[in-house]
């Protein structure tokens, strides 16, 4: 017998496997009802807004796996540099070979928006606490205050991995410039000019 | 800071150069369009409020703008983006230094954008069309214009690459606190935005300065 959460997660599962088959449009409530193995009133029950529901509630869960998948590839780094640069790079391509939100985005960019926007002050707390062992293990800047370095520097992931603009994140020598700089320049002590002498 | 500084740093609302009625029409229309927004957001504001608010028949609107409710929509963003830019390159263009340019950048576009009425109620009336603009594929062409804009302010301090670079990375920053605000940062208080770029804008522009 599954709990609540258990069948939630089930519906939820069944719904991506139908827009990762047949896309966005033509993903229907009896689809997913029949792919998850529960009738249209279960779906109802557990989604009462329907399909617009379901939809958003599925771009949830698969923004949090997201997180949790670039967390499972940054957890073995040691410097908060290394974890950054990692970080940047996994995400990007993961973005960028996620063919479900390519779809959506190409279909239907409508029902991804609100979702995304709601999330990013979570998903920014998030980051930030990732990165605060990171921080307390560096010997930071004369008058850095970890608290706001933690936050700058999750507005700056999510702002890189949301829009690259001109950065190319599969050239980890350009990543490792970025992050040297723009990152951390007020947060480590110079650590851009100490290598540019090593060079 | 120069007279003609000063008129363009005023609020919208006061850019009245002449008195209204001898204001020219298109204006008059756009100001009206603008109000009718801040008032009541886009999905509400229909011709027929437009025409009555800025005082002219429908006939005047549709004769001045062929294109109808799109058009004038049409207008109000090209005359808004012009006002925002126009302002924030006085702020920005006044600056002596690298840290003035930055602050005055994320301040004064920061609050212009915070506190512009219309933009406010659409982000409760209309939300899809505020967030369009700052997600993925829309969120790289955003920043694209805002730091293409921002870049030439720049150059006195910085090499044309570096340049371009701490435009992109000062809207980006700006950009951040506009779609996600906290508790840490402020922009529409000068010290705050000054506390940021301090701390993090400044030195990290610094940085790539040297990569460059």
């Amino acid at each position: 017998m599954s709990t609540k959460e258990e069948k939630r997660e089930a519906i939820l599962q069944a719904t991506y496997g139908c827009l990762a088959a047949s896309g966005l449009s033509a993903t229907s409530l009896d689809d997913v009802a029949q792919a998850a193995g529960v009738s249209r009133a279960t779906l109802y029950r557990y989604f009462p807004g329907g399909r617009d529901d379901l939809v958003s509630a599925v771009v949830t869960w698969e923004y949090r796996r997201f997180f949790i998948r670039l967390y499972n590839a940054v957890k073995e780094c040691e410097t908060l540099e290394q974890v950054i640069e990692t970080g940047l790079v996994v995400a990007h391509q993961a973005i960028t070979d996620h063919e479900v939100l390519q779809m959506i985005l190409r279909g239907e960019p409508g029902v991804l928006e609100p979702t995304l926007v709601a999330e990013a002050g979570p998903t920014r707390e998030q980051i930030a606490l990732f990165l605060t062992p990171y921080l307390e293990r560096e010997e930071l800047r004369d008058g850095c205050d970890i608290d706001h370095a933690r936050q700058f520097l999750a507005r700056m992931v999510l702002s890189y991995i949301s829009a690259p603009g001109q950065w190319n994140f599969d050239d980890p020598e350009e990543v490792r410039r970025l992050v040297r700089s723009e990152f951390l320049g007020g947060i480590l002590p110079e650590p851009t000019s100490l290598t540019m002498r090593q060079i | 800071m120069a007279e003609s500084a000063k008129i363009l740093t005023l609020p919208a609302g006061e850019l009245r150069l002449q008195p209204n009625g001898d204001r020219p029409k298109r204006i008059l229309i756009v100001d009206a369009a603008v109000a009718c927004l801040a008032k009541q957001g886009l999905k509400k504001t229909s011709v027929e409020e437009i025409a009555a608010s800025a005082g002219v028949s429908r006939a005047t609107l549709y004769r001045i703008f062929p294109g109808g409710r799109e058009a004038v929509l049409t207008a109000v963003v090209e005359t808004e983006l012009a006002r925002f830019f126009s302002r924030l390159a006085v702020a920005m263009g006044s600056a002596e230094s690298m840290e003035e340019v930055l602050v005055a950048g994320i301040h004064h576009g920061g609050t212009q954008l915070l506190d512009h009425p219309a933009l406010q109620t659409m982000m409760v009336t209309d939300p899809e069309i505020i967030i369009y603009v700052v997600n993925f594929e829309q969120l790289d062409h955003t920043i694209a214009t805002a730091a293409t804009f921002a870049e030439p302010f720049f150059t006195r301090w910085l090499e044309p690459k570096a340049s371009r670079r701490a435009a992109e990375f000062a809207v980006r920053v700006m950009v951040s606190h506009l779609i996600d605000r906290d508790q840490t940062v402020d922009l529409t208080s000068e010290a705050s935005v000054r506390t940021l770029v301090r701390g993090f804008v400044l030195p990290g522009v610094e940085a790539l300065k040297d990569q460059e």
